[in-house]
C-alpha cells in the first residue's frame, strides 16, 4: 500500500514535530542517537509516517524488542564514522589500478606528506574494528531471536562470507603488506561495497531503534496498537504531552458513531496543550514510535491536519481571519475527499469577533460532524456554541475544568464531561478591582 | 510635562517603522542631519502634556512652514563635522580608534565653515522673524561671540589651513570648547527638525490643531485621515463633555481599526505640537493617551488573551484612579472570552469609563447587544462604519454614521469561499 500520509507543514510546526534546531520539538525528544547515519535514519523515519497497520505494528515490535532487550551500543562511534567515510568513497577502479593507486599514494607520503595513504590505512582499521564488533553484535541478537531475527539473519551472512571473514581474522596491530592493502581497498569499496553499505545501515539501524527504545524505557512511553482505518476509532489511556515533564495525562475515546470531540474551557486551562498531545501521539503511533500513554491503539489515518495556535505569530486583524478561513477551506477539501483524517481545530475563527467565531465555529463544525470516516476535535472558549452541538449524536462533549480558589483560578488539566460552566470573565474583572479603580 | 503613554500605543499607531511596514514617523522624517533624526525620534516618542510647549512648537513649526525655509547647512559637511566631534581625542588608553590627520584637518575645516554659516544664519536668516525662537537664537549669539572663537570668524570659511593651526584648532573644538560646540550642534538638530517637518506639512497640506487648556473637554477632528493610505476616506468626529465615550461598531473589514488608528495618530501627533493629517482639528491637551489595537497574545508564557485584555484596561484603570485626564481606546474589548461574559464586561467597563468627565474613550466592540445597556448613559455616543452588500460581495464606504450596526460578515466570507458546500457535498461514508 503506498498511500502517502498528509500533515502540511503548518500541522507539523503547530504540534512542534520536526526540527532538530527547534527547542522541544519532538523529533529533539528522540534525537539521542550517536551516529551521523542514526540521525539521518531518524529522519527518514520521523518524515514518513506509514499508512498500513502491519508495517507499524512490524516497527514497533522490533523498537519493543531493543528497548526489553537493554543493549547498549557496542560500537566506536568515531570508528564508525571513518568507516563510512573510507566506505562511501566507493571505489569504481578495478583491483590493477587500485593496486597502482595504493602504491603512488605510499610513495607521495614518503616524498610529500601526502595524508591520503594514511587515510586509506585508517579507514581500513576502523572498517576491520567496527565489522568485528558488528560480528559480536549479531551473534548476541541471533541469539535473541524476536521480529528483527530476519534483519539479522541477512547481515550475518553477508559478515560470513568468506572474503569478509578473512578481514575479520586480521589483527591490525601488525603490519600488513601494501599488497594486502589494496586488495583489502578494492574488496570494501568496490566488490562488496554493497554489502558494506548494508551493514552500515544495519548500524544505523541499531543505533535508532536503541534510542528510541532507551527514551521510551526512561520515559515511561508505550507502543500504540494499529487498527485498520475502517474501525474509525482512537482510544489512549493517560495521553500526555511528550515534550512536557510531569505532564497531566487524560484518556480519550473516539470511535464509529461518535468520532467528534468537542472542547471547552478557559483559555488557560489546557485545551492546546491536551490537542496538541493527541495529535503528537497519533503522529507518532503512525512512525511506529512509542507514545506517552498507558495504553493506545488507532485505526490508521490517512493524514492529520491541525489548526492550533494560527493567531499567535499573526496579529493583523482581518487578514488573520481570512487566513484561519483559508485553513479550514484547505481542511475542507481534504476531509471532502473521503479521505479518513484526524482534524483539529483549537479556537475556531479566534481572528475575528465573538459573535462571528459563534456562527462561524457552529456552522462549520455541523458540516463536518457529518463525515463520519474522520476524527474531529474542535476547541473554543465560545461555550454557547456547545449548547446547540448537543444535539448531534456523535459530538461527545469535554471540557478542561477551572477552580476558583478564592480569587485566583487554579487548573487541574483533567478532562471532565460536558461543557464548561465556567464563566470567570467577569469574576476576573471583579477580581482585579477595575470597576472600583476607574470610579474612585 | 510630558503625554503619559507607552510601548502599546506606540506600537498601535504604528509610529516607528517594522520590519516592512513603514511607521508614521519615517513620513515627517525628512531630515538632513542624524542627530536631527535622533531628536525628533526623541519627539516621538515623549509627547507634550503642557499646552505652552504645544502651541509654541506648533507656532515655530507653522512660521518655518510659511517661510518655506529651506535647511541652510551642507548635509555633507555637517556628517564630517558630526563623525569627527563624535571622537574625543584624549585618547590616552588606546583602545579607541585614532582619526588619521586627513581625517582631522576636513573635521576642523568643516567645523570652522559651519559656525560661519551659523552664524550668517542667526544673524540673517529666517529665524529672525520667529519670536518663539529669539532666546535659543541670542544663546547661540552670545556662544558664538566667545573670545575663545574669534580666531575662527578670522579665518575664512573653506580655507587651507597650515598643519599648526590644525592641531590647535583640533584642541580648541574637541577638548577646551567641546560643550560649546555640542550645544552649537544640538541647535542645528533642532533646526533641522523644525525645518523638515515643517516641509513636510507644507507638501502634505498637514494642518495645525488648536490647542485648547487641560479639561475642557475638546475634541474635534474634522477630515482626519490616515497618512500611509493613498486613498484615504476622510472622517469626523467631535467628541465634549456631553459625548465622553464613544461606541463604534461595524464589520470586520469596514475600516474601523484605520479609523480608529488615525483618529487617535492625529491626537497623538497633536500632543506633540505637529501639523497633522485632517482638515481641521480642535483639542484640549490630555495628560495620557493609551491605544490598545492589537494586544499580543503571550500565550507562550501561559497568559490568555482575555487576561491580557483585563490586564490593559485594569492599567487604564490605576491611570484614571490618578485623576489623570486621558484619551483611552480599545479596539474589540474582550475578543478572548466567550459572548456572554464579552457582553457583560464590556458593558460594565463602558458604564465605569463614562462617570470619567474629564477624560475620553473609544470602544470598539461586535457586541451590538451593549448598546441598549449603554444607551442608559447620556454621555455614551454611537457611531458605526457601514457595509452596503452588494448581492453577496460586502461593499464598504468606510464614512463614519451615527448609530449602531449589526452588520457581520465572517459568515459570509466563510460562505464566498464555498467551505460549507464543500462539506456538503463531499464523499461522506
Amino acid at each position: 500500500m503506498n498511500m502517502k500520509f498528509v500533515i502540511d507543514k503548518q500541522s507539523q510546526e503547530e504540534l512542534n514535530l520536526p526540527g532538530k534546531f527547534r527547542q522541544g520539538s519532538v523529533y529533539n525528544l528522540f534525537n539521542t542517537v550517536k551516529t551521523r547515519g542514526g540521525e539521518q535514519l531518524l529522519d527518514e523515519l520521523f518524515k514518513n509516517p506509514l499508512t498500513d497497520e502491519s508495517s507499524i505494528n512490524d516497527r514497533t515490535a522490533i523498537f519493543r524488542f531493543f528497548q526489553e532487550a537493554r543493549l547498549s551500543f557496542p560500537f566506536d562511534v568515531q570508528q564508525y564514522t571513518l568507516m563510512r567515510e573510507f566506505c562511501d568513497a566507493g571505489n569504481g577502479s578495478g583491483l590493477p589500478a587500485t593496486y597502482f593507486n595504493t602504491i603512488l599514494k605510499k610513495s607521495l607520503s614518503v616524498i610529500t606528506r601526502d595524508e591520503r595513504y594514511k587515510a586509506i590505512i585508517q579507514g581500513l582499521q576502523a572498517t576491520i574494528v567496527t565489522l568485528k564488533k558488528c560480528y559480536g553484535f549479531v551473534i548476541t541478537l541471533h541469539s535473541m531471536g524476536g521480529p528483527f531475527a530476519a534483519r539479522v539473519n541477512t547481515i550475518r551472512k553477508i559478515l560470513d562470507s568468506p572474503e569478509l571473514q578473512e578481514l575479520l581474522n586480521i589483527d591490525i596491530y601488525r603490519s600488513i603488506s601494501l599488497g594486502s592493502i589494496a586488495r583489502y581497498d578494492h574488496l570494501l569499496r568496490n566488490r562488496q561495497n554493497q554489502n558494506i553499505n548494508e551493514i552500515i545501515r544495519f548500524i544505523a539501524e541499531a543505533d535508532v531503534y536503541m534510542a528510541v527504545g532507551n527514551v521510551a524505557a526512561s520515559a515511561g512511553f508505550t507502543y500504540a496498537k494499529a487498527l485498520p482505518r475502517s474501525a474509525n476509532c482512537f482510544r489512549a489511556i493517560d495521553l500526555r504531552h511528550p515534550c512536557i515533564n510531569n505532564a497531566v495525562g487524560n484518556d480519550i475515546d473516539m470511535k464509529d458513531g461518535s468520532n467528534m470531540i468537542f472542547l471547552t474551557g478557559a483559555n488557560m486551562a489546557g485545551k492546546s496543550t491536551w490537542m496538541k498531545s493527541i495529535g503528537i501521539g497519533m503522529y507518532l503511533a503512525h512512525i511506529g514510535f512509542p507514545v506517552a500513554a498507558k495504553q493506545m491503539e488507532f485505526s490508521i489515518r490517512e493524514g492529520i491536519y491541525s489548526s492550533i495556535n494560527v493567531a499567535d505569530n499573526i496579529g493583523l486583524g482581518y487578514s488573520h481571519f481570512y487566513a484561519e478561513v483559508v485553513r479550514v477551506k484547505n481542511a475542507a477539501d481534504a476531509t471532502a475527499t473521503g479521505k479518513h483524517l484526524l482534524l483539529m481545530f483549537d479556537e475556531l475563527f479566534k481572528g475575528t469577533n465573538v459573535k462571528d467565531a459563534y456562527d462561524g465555529t457552529l456552522a462549520v463544525t455541523e458540516a463536518f460532524a457529518e463525515y463520519k470516516n474522520c476524527l474531529f476535535i474542535v476547541s473554543t472558549h465560545i461555550i454557547e456554541v456547545g449548547e446547540v452541538l448537543k444535539k448531534l449524536n456523535n459530538v461527545q462533549l469535554t471540557y478542561m475544568p477551572t477552580i476558583m480558589k478564592g480569587a485566583t483560578p487554579q487548573y487541574t488539566y483533567k478532562l471532565e464531561r460536558g461543557i464548561t460552566e465556567d464563566r470567570q470573565g467577569m469574576l476576573i474583572i471583579r477580581n482585579e478591582g477595575i470597576l472600583e479603580l476607574i470610579k474612585n | 510635562m510630558l503625554l503619559h503613554t507607552d510601548e502599546q500605543t506606540i506600537e498601535d499607531l504604528r509610529l516607528f517603522s517594522k520590519r516592512d511596514q513603514p511607521g508614521i514617523y519615517d513620513i515627517y522624517n525628512n531630515t538632513s542631519t542624524r542627530g536631527g533624526e535622533a531628536v525628533l525620534e526623541q519627539m516621538f516618542r515623549h509627547p507634550l502634556a503642557d499646552r505652552d510647549a504645544i502651541v509654541r512648537r506648533a507656532r515655530i513649526l507653522g512660521a518655518f512652514a510659511a517661510s518655506g525655509a529651506k535647511f541652510p547647512f551642507h548635509a555633507g559637511m555637517l556628517d564630517t563635522v558630526e563623525k569627527y566631534m563624535s571622537q574625543t581625542n584624549d585618547n590616552t588608553d588606546g583602545h579607541k580608534p585614532v582619526m588619521g590627520e586627513k581625517e582631522i584637518s576636513n573635521g576642523v575645516s568643516g567645523v570652522i565653515t559651519l559656525m560661519h554659516s551659523v552664524k550668517s544664519f542667526v544673524e540673517d536668516g529666517e529665524i529672525r522673524k520667529i519670536p518663539e525662537l529669539s532666546a535659543e537664537r541670542k544663546e547661540i549669539m552670545a556662544l558664538l561671540s566667545d573670545p575663545a572663537f574669534t580666531p575662527v570668524f578670522n579665518e575664512k570659511p573653506d580655507s587651507k589651513l597650515s598643519f599648526g593651526a590644525v592641531t590647535a584648532y583640533d584642541l580648541l573644538f574637541r577638548n577646551r570648547e567641546r560643550a560649546k560646540l555640542k550645544q552649537i550642534l544640538n541647535f542645528i538638530y533642532d533646526m533641522d527638525v523644525y525645518m523638515s517637518v515643517a516641509l513636510v506639512a507644507s507638501q502634505r497640506k498637514f494642518v495645525f490643531p488648536l490647542a485648547h487648556p487641560k479639561r475642557t473637554g475638546i475634541l474635534k477632528l474634522e477630515g482626519v485621515y490616515h497618512p500611509e493610505l493613498k486613498k484615504p476616506v476622510p472622517n469626523s468626529l467631535t467628541m465634549d463633555h456631553r459625548k465622553t465615550v464613544v461606541f463604534l461598531t461595524g464589520a470586520n473589514m469596514a475600516g474601523k481599526s484605520t479609523f480608529l488608528r488615525s483618529f487617535s495618530t492625529a491626537l497623538y501627533i497633536a500632543h506633540m505640537g505637529f501639523p497633522v493629517a485632517a482638515r481641521s482639528m480642535e483639542f484640549s491637551v490630555m495628560e495620557g493617551l493609551f491605544t490598545t489595537i492589537n494586544l499580543p497574545d503571550n500565550l507562550g508564557i501561559g497568559a490568555s488573551h482575555f487576561y491580557a485584555e483585563v490586564l490593559r484596561v485594569k492599567k487604564m484603570a490605576t491611570e484614571l484612579s490618578m485623576g489623570r485626564s486621558l484619551f483611552v481606546l480599545f479596539d474589540e474589548l474582550f475578543r478572548g472570552t466567550n459572548v456572554k461574559d464579552a457582553h457583560e464586561g464590556t458593558v460594565a467597563i463602558t458604564h465605569a469609563f463614562a462617570e470619567r468627565k474629564d477624560s475620553m474613550f473609544i470602544i470598539s466592540s461586535h457586541i451590538v447587544e451593549a448598546g441598549d445597556a449603554l444607551r442608559q448613559k447620556p454621555n455614551i455616543g454611537f457611531h458605526f462604519l457601514p457595509t452596503r452588500m452588494k448581492v453577496t460581495t460586502p461593499e464598504y464606504t468606510y464614512t463614519l454614521e451615527e448609530g449602531i450596526t449589526d452588520d457581520r460578515h465572517g459568515m459570509i466570507i466563510i460562505r464566498n469561499e464555498g467551505i460549507l458546500e464543500t462539506l456538503k457535498n463531499g464523499k461522506k461514508s
